[in-house]
């Protein structure tokens, strides 16, 4: 059995070359970044600041009402899609005529750019877009959305999640058919409540690829931002500025890369935390 | 629940009923999009704010969006390269992100936790972060307007090596050491056996990479800006322009963008089918 | 055991085998002078084919590579380049309010050398002004901007208010009036083409006579939110809170005004040309930007400039081709009268009166546009934080059009831009 410890290394070999070619070392030089800032007396140049941006950031009343939006768009959107894509996915489970059409259409919003769909949702949202166009016919007042600040965020998240639930959905489907029938079966002849089927029989067969579903739809609403951009640019009042898309203008359209690694660096070491939790959560049951 | 999978008729129309909620929330602005497409594009408000039947359906039907798109902007061509390029995304990020989640998942190693934690901040670093490195490294090995400049930084995905890992815990263990025993080689066992219990997450797992370089276009617009590189994305958002928006090219070339990954996972839909692993594994 | 070390080897080599599907990066073709390669950044439905062809022609060493960009992703695209220090492109396009931006961070390579006071001479002094960063000239302008009153005059009409002529100047009162009364049902009276920029709002408190920033070119506050503006804010708020006369939202004032839900805009003349090919089923014409009746008249200006990487490769090269582009033979091939862009040459501009086309509405309209752009042009403030002040500018805009208090809200932009500039101190 000597010879099957290189197995493994070999099997992921091809993939961590890659990765670290392509993802680890531009990642750590863009993280370097963050202790740098450019001087404008010195024409541009780069300068060594150590931990300046981070005081900077510290003392920024922005970065933190970015970081406030950021844990309620978390905190409400994760649990809410992880929810519905299951609902979706167990729907989408049944073996009823022509199931195979219906998980062919939902791939459509998943298949749609994000960028697409954030200008068709900004469009359909619109003070005179076609979502108030049916309010207004079904006599209901017409609604602000994006131009509130009680609304914006929710918007983003319907957005979001308008996206995000079929696309989750999936991997929960996945998760469903990798349980073998037999087991049901079993169940059936033991007689097993419904409820009860899904919390002792399906929510723990299912454990791995609900951990996956969870710990990635965290990590993507995390570092979601398009929407944000192109609908809102963080307003109204700073009420969707999440902290992804501070660091994008910062970085990006300031051209600031400094602070922007900074925001980065923090928001990382927040996904960290947050996943490590959830996957504590999801290790416990064993 | 009767063995082979039949509802009762009320419970068979309950799943139609909630099917179809969802499918009217999801579908309201795809319809319309739709039918935007075949909107010339000075009247596509004119049904929307008094809102009339009129907006799902192309009144002033003109397939005009549809000349420009595949006339003009070659979007035939755009479709087929970016294709190739997804395809290529698929197969060997695919066959690389298998053999590591497979590794990470069954087998126990020195250094494996560490690895495995590189695996996962790899996909929670967002690209905008890694871009300026990449570009100037992409720069500096010669690689600007060139396929591998657009394929190759693509390929390995962190969060389909996750995927492929998760599940691969989910194979039951005396399946393969079953197989170990009988002296199978790993490669055997992998296509023999993992392959085929695990095609509904290969197929997730494709998805992610076709749709990671199909709607990708902040990189393949930096590395490869000429012509002869243009992909579907990109040809897309020229619909865009500084003065005005062009709507009905817009929706038109997303739909059609839309359409070629469903196109090819819906014949898929055939291996979503429950799994009867149990009755393969020797007791 | 072998068969996995193979498969792995297998896999690596087929990585490293992709750059077979490579294409050659572009072959050097030799020729006897020193060959010099340009690339060029520019906007997707920009036509470079005809100057390019004649450069090359006249300069028989010279290869110049444009690689088209489409809008939404340009500036992203320009400026990942130019910060990467890399000198590609070449030839770098600039829309006008960023040349002190992209200065003040050393990426322009100053074109003074090439480009004499007497080419200078050939721009409206508006675009050479906001070219120029501390001194020196970095962008030398390609074209320019302006904005008119779009009317639809069988909505005005209809409510028997007489439409203002091409020559007419409406005072933003009466613009305010004749939008109140036409605003019924789904039919709104008035908006603004980018009603959240900078661009298009300056001219509302610059009429009043309020300054965007201080001569410093960093100072905000006492600036932006001074009475001046806040009166103009007032107003800007009051046409979409108060008289309900303006659509809130961001659907396209010119998709709406086509589509005959918008009786009045300001907008660019670019829409002159896209009404013209629309047909529009509605009568309509311009007329000259609105101003406050006891203020000045202003107007917006700014297009693109054209300037040179200062970490190009053959900057010489580069700012030759810019000063053949924008101030020699280049910029009469460069604009055609199919264009939707003004040019910033004054003898293109005053070749207006004399095109054929331009001679009956709505082409004509072009030529009221040529005579706009140049009553008294209020750049945008040349300033190293134009982003940053541009940014959260329309943050404010937006804020104030949902409702935001105007002086609240131009408090808190100009303590943001404040400490946003501090750092060009």
């Amino acid at each position: 059995m000597n010879k099957d410890k290189i197995v493994p290394y070999t099997l992921i070999a091809p993939a961590l070359l890659l990765l670290i070619l392509y993802r680890f070392w531009p990642t750590v030089l863009g993280l370097h970044e963050s202790l740098f800032t450019t001087s404008f007396a010195q024409g541009g140049k780069k300068i060594f600041i150590g931990p300046g941006n981070f005081i900077h950031l510290w003392n920024d009343p922005v970065f933190w009402s970015s970081v406030i939006a950021t844990v309620l768009f978390n905190v409400i959107a994760n649990p809410l899609q992880i929810f519905l894509a299951y609902i979706l996915a167990a729907l989408l489970n049944r073996k009823v005529k022509g199931i195979n059409l219906f998980r062919g259409l939902f791939l459509i919003p998943v298949a749609i750019s994000i960028n697409v769909s954030s200008i068709i949702w900004k469009l359909m949202l619109d003070s005179g877009g076609l979502v108030n166009g049916i309010l207004d016919r079904m006599g209901l007042a017409p609604q602000p959305f994006l131009l509130s600040v009680d609304q914006a965020l929710w918007s983003v998240i319907w957005i979001s999640s308008w996206i995000g639930v079929p696309f989750w959905s999936l991997f929960i489907l996945a998760g469903f058919q990798s349980i073998p029938r037999q087991v049901y079966e079993a169940a059936a002849i033991d007689g097993v409540s419904s409820p009860q089927r899904t919390f002792r029989i399906t929510l723990p067969l299912m454990k791995n690829s609900l951990a996956f579903v969870l710990i990635a739809d965290t990590v993507a609403n995390f570092l979601l931002f398009t929407p944000v951009l192109l609908l809102t640019g963080g307003g109204p009042e700073l009420s969707t500025n999440v902290a992804m898309f501070e660091a994008y203008r910062r970085g990006m359209i300031y051209g600031d890369l400094g602070t922007a690694s900074g925001i980065v660096m923090m928001l990382l070491c927040l996904i960290i935390i947050v996943v490590g939790l959830q996957s504590l959560l999801f290790r416990e049951k064993k | 629940m009767k063995k082979n999978g039949t509802y009762s008729v009320s419970h068979r129309i309950l799943t139609y009923a909630f099917l179809f909620i969802v499918f009217i929330i999801v579908f309201i602005p795809l319809l319309w999009s739709l039918s935007a497409s075949f909107t010339p594009n000075n009247r596509i408000y004119e049904y929307v704010a008094p809102f009339s039947w009129k907006a799902f359906v192309p009144v002033d039907f003109t397939p005009e969006a549809y000349g420009i798109l595949f006339g003009e902007r070659g979007f035939g061509i755009v479709v087929l390269r970016t294709l190739v390029i997804s395809l290529l995304t698929v197969v060997f990020g695919g066959v690389v992100a298998f053999a590591a989640g497979f590794g990470f998942a069954r087998f126990r190693f020195r250094g494996r936790n560490l690895l495995f934690g590189l695996v996962m901040v790899s996909f929670m670093v967002p690209i905008e972060v890694t871009v300026l490195p990449l570009y100037i490294m992409i720069v500096h090995s010669g690689w600007v307007n060139t396929w591998r400049g657009v394929v190759i930084p693509g390929l390995a995905n962190g969060l389909v090596i996750f995927l492929f890992r998760q599940f691969f815990m989910e194979i039951p263990g005396s399946m393969l050491e079953a197989a170990r025993v009988d002296g199978t080689s790993w490669l055997r066992i992998l296509r023999s056996i993992v392959l085929p219990v695990s095609l509904p997450v290969t197929i997730g797992a494709s998805l992610i990479l076709f749709l990671s370089a199909w709607n990708n276009y902040f990189w393949p617009l930096l590395v490869a800006t000429k012509p002869r590189f243009r992909l579907v994305q990109v040809a897309i958002s020229m619909a865009i322009q500084q003065q005005q928006i062009y709507w009905n090219e817009l929706f038109a070339g997303a739909l059609i963008a839309a359409l070629v990954p469903i196109v090819i996972v819906l014949p898929l839909q055939k291996y979503y089918v429950q799994s009867v692993v149990s009755s393969g594994i020797k007791g | 055991m072998k068969r996995i070390l193979t498969l792995g080897i297998a896999a690596a080599l087929l990585i490293t085998a992709l750059p077979l599907f490579a294409n050659g990066a572009g072959s050097g073709e030799s020729s006897e002078e020193k060959p010099v390669n340009l690339t060029w950044l520019i906007l997707e439905f920009w036509n470079p084919d005809t100057v390019i062809a004649a450069y090359q022609e006249l300069h028989p060493n010279v290869t110049i590579e444009a690689e088209k960009v489409g809008w939404g992703d340009f500036f992203q695209q320009n400026q990942i380049r130019l910060m990467s220090g890399e000198g590609d492109p070449d030839i770098v396009s600039i829309d006008l309010p960023l040349v002190a931006s992209y200065g003040a961070r050393g990426w322009l390579e100053p074109l003074d050398d090439v480009i004499s006071s007497e080419d200078k001479s050939r721009w409206i002094p508006a675009a050479v002004e906001s070219g120029t960063y501390n001194g020196a000239l970095l962008a030398a302008p390609q074209h320019t901007s302006t904005q008119l009153l779009f009317v639809n005059k069988d909505l005005l009409e209809s409510k028997g208010i007489t439409p203002p002529g091409t020559d007419d100047r409406l005072t933003w009162e009466e613009v305010l009036a004749a939008a109140q009364a036409v605003s019924e049902g789904d039919i709104r009276g008035f908006n603004w083409e980018q009603n959240t920029a900078i661009y298009q709002l300056q001219p509302l408190p610059v009429s009043l006579g309020g300054k965007c920033i201080g001569e410093d070119g960093l100072t905000v506050e006492g600036f932006i939110n001074s009475p001046e503006w806040i009166e103009a804010f007032t107003f800007y708020k009051d046409v979409y809170n108060k008289y309900g006369v303006a659509p809130k939202g961001d659907t396209p004032a010119a998709d709406l005004f086509a589509s005959g839900k918008l009786a009045m805009f300001v907008g660019g003349p670019w829409n002159i040309r896209r009404f013209a090919a629309e047909a529009l089923l509605f009568d309509w014409t311009v007329s000259r930007h609105p101003y406050f009746e006891q203020g000045e008249i202003v107007t917006p200006t700014g297009s693109w400039h054209f300037g040179v990487n200062a970490a190009g490769e053959d900057k010489k090269a580069a700012a030759e081709f810019v000063r053949w582009l924008t101030a020699g033979e280049g910029a009469g091939l460069w604009w055609s009268k199919d264009s939707y862009d003004m040019p910033a040459q004054i003898a293109l501009l005053e070749s207006f009166n004399t095109i054929e086309d331009f001679q009956k509405p709505p082409l004509s309209f072009m030529k009221v546009a040529a005579a706009e752009a140049r009553v008294n042009p209020v750049p945008r403030p040349v300033t190293p934080g134009f982003l940053e002040y541009d940014q959260l500018l329309q943050a404010a805009f937006s804020d104030i059009r949902n409702g935001a208090d105007p002086k609240k809200t131009l408090d808190t932009a100009a303590g943001r831009i404040s400490s946003e500039m501090n750092k060009y101190r």
